[in-house]
């Protein structure tokens, strides 16, 4: 008997520890998820920018559910500020090996060419060999992003991956579906 | 239970010197050899570190009467979870560019010994001022032996020292020290970081080993000089009875 309420207070005492823990998490997440959406927002914006110079912005945006394109989460047609020519698209794209999450945008001009890529969120644990010999050089056009070997290449071969999955998209022209 | 003079601030200190977490315990080194490229990074890295070391042990304390042995460690790695997640989202929101700039390794307090080891060592056996007191000079500490190698490795391995671009709410300060042909971008890499730890470890050992040379020293001279007496005193008195007897 003496057992059992052992066991008992044990298990209350933990449930009550978790449940605690999740309220707390909870308001955490209450009180941060606008800013976060907000920052990622700023983050794509941002990175449009990076891609096709100071002036483009997004001027369509539609989410992509289609179980043929494992990375592409996101469409994003862009166009320059303040007129509604479309100058090219992008497409979100979030991926993940055992070394952690990628989220970047992959950027195409109009005659459907490979233009460069963005970093939205990079949780690699080799995070900063990857951009620094592979990331920015690709950004740069001084890199192939087919050549991988870079002393961070599982990383390297996620992101050619999430390349030629929107570059895949962007030629089946996925954003009409 | 009557406190020694001083407890606290030998138990504050404690963290800073004689068990600093990193170059005593050797503990952390993962997040201290890839979060200290500059010192912007370690900065953050030793905030955020303090933060969930100073709430985990103080909730730990808090709870430890109610805590029992068989769920100790599932409870303190829930407790310590919590905070780190907690921490995590407030600095995607209203830090974005430290959370991307230490990105997975905020995760990895998680699994960071000190946290743990400092809940279930100090934490879970005494009360929520000591417990707090011991995790803010151990935080204080770990901070501290963080930007001694962003340090090193920002000055030789970029020959500048840069803040603003991580605290964004700072203006951007960049002051170049080393003209940038002479850097030695090996200590931005992770061999640099290994080297410039090394190094501290190595110059750490040494001023210690030298302290207990002196230690040694002293009481070999001290044992010298309590002989010398004893030999003086010796003679003394068998010159007093000599003395004594010629009378």
């Amino acid at each position: 008997m003496a057992n059992a309420k052992h066991y008992i207070f044990v298990s209350i005492t933990l449930g009550s520890i978790a449940a605690a823990s999740a309220l707390l998490i909870g308001g955490a997440n209450y009180l941060t998820r606008e800013k976060i959406t907000q920052n990622e927002i700023n983050s794509i914006n941002k990175g449009i920018v990076a891609i096709f110079g100071q002036s483009a912005g997004i001027i369509e945006q539609k989410e992509i559910a289609n179980d043929s394109y494992k990375y592409v989460t996101y469409y994003y047609a862009v166009s320059k500020e303040g007129s509604d020519e479309n100058i090219g698209v992008a497409y979100r794209t979030t991926g993940s090996n055992m070394y952690g999450k990628i989220s970047l945008l992959v950027g195409f001009n109009l005659s459907n060419e490979f233009v460069s890529i963005s970093v939205i969120s990079d949780e690699q644990t080799y995070a900063q060999t990857l951009t620094d010999n592979y990331i920015v050089p690709v950004q740069d056009g001084t890199r192939d992003y087919n050549d991988v070997s870079c002393g961070a290449t599982y990383g390297a071969k996620l992101i050619r991956d999430m390349i030629n999955d929107a570059s895949k998209a962007n030629e089946a022209q996925i954003w009409k579906d | 239970m009557k406190r020694e003079k001083g407890y606290t601030k030998k138990n504050f200190l404690k963290g800073i010197i004689n068990e600093n977490p990193l170059f005593v315990s050797i503990l952390g080194t993962c997040p201290a050899l890839a979060t200290t490229k500059t010192l912007e990074a370690a900065i953050g890295m030793g905030i955020l570190f303090t933060v969930v070391l100073i709430c985990s042990s103080a909730l730990v304390s808090l709870l430890r009467k109610v805590i029992s042995e068989e769920i100790r460690t599932p409870a303190y790695i829930v407790i310590i979870a919590t905070f780190v997640t907690i921490v995590k989202m407030f600095t995607n929101a209203f830090l974005p560019d430290l959370y991307s700039t230490l990105g997975v390794f905020i995760s990895l307090i998680v699994v960071n010994c000190i946290v743990l080891g400092r809940a279930e060592a100090y934490a879970s056996k005494n009360n929520v001022f000591d417990s707090f007191i011991d995790a803010l000079g151990m935080g204080v500490g770990y901070t501290l032996a963080l930007l001694s190698m962003a340090f090193f490795r920002e000055f030789l391995g970029t020959g500048a020292f840069a803040f603003g671009n991580i605290f964004t709410f700072i203006p951007l300060v960049k002051v170049q020290i080393i003209p940038k042909e002479y850097v030695m971008s090996i200590f931005q890499n992770p061999a640099g970081a290994f080297i410039v730890f090394g190094l501290i470890l190595a110059v750490l050992a040494f001023i210690k080993n030298r302290k207990e040379e002196y230690k040694a020293y002293l009481a070999r001279q001290e044992k010298i000089r309590k002989a010398e007496e004893a030999k003086k005193a010796a003679l003394a008195t068998a010159a007093n009875k000599e003395e004594g007897g010629n009378k």
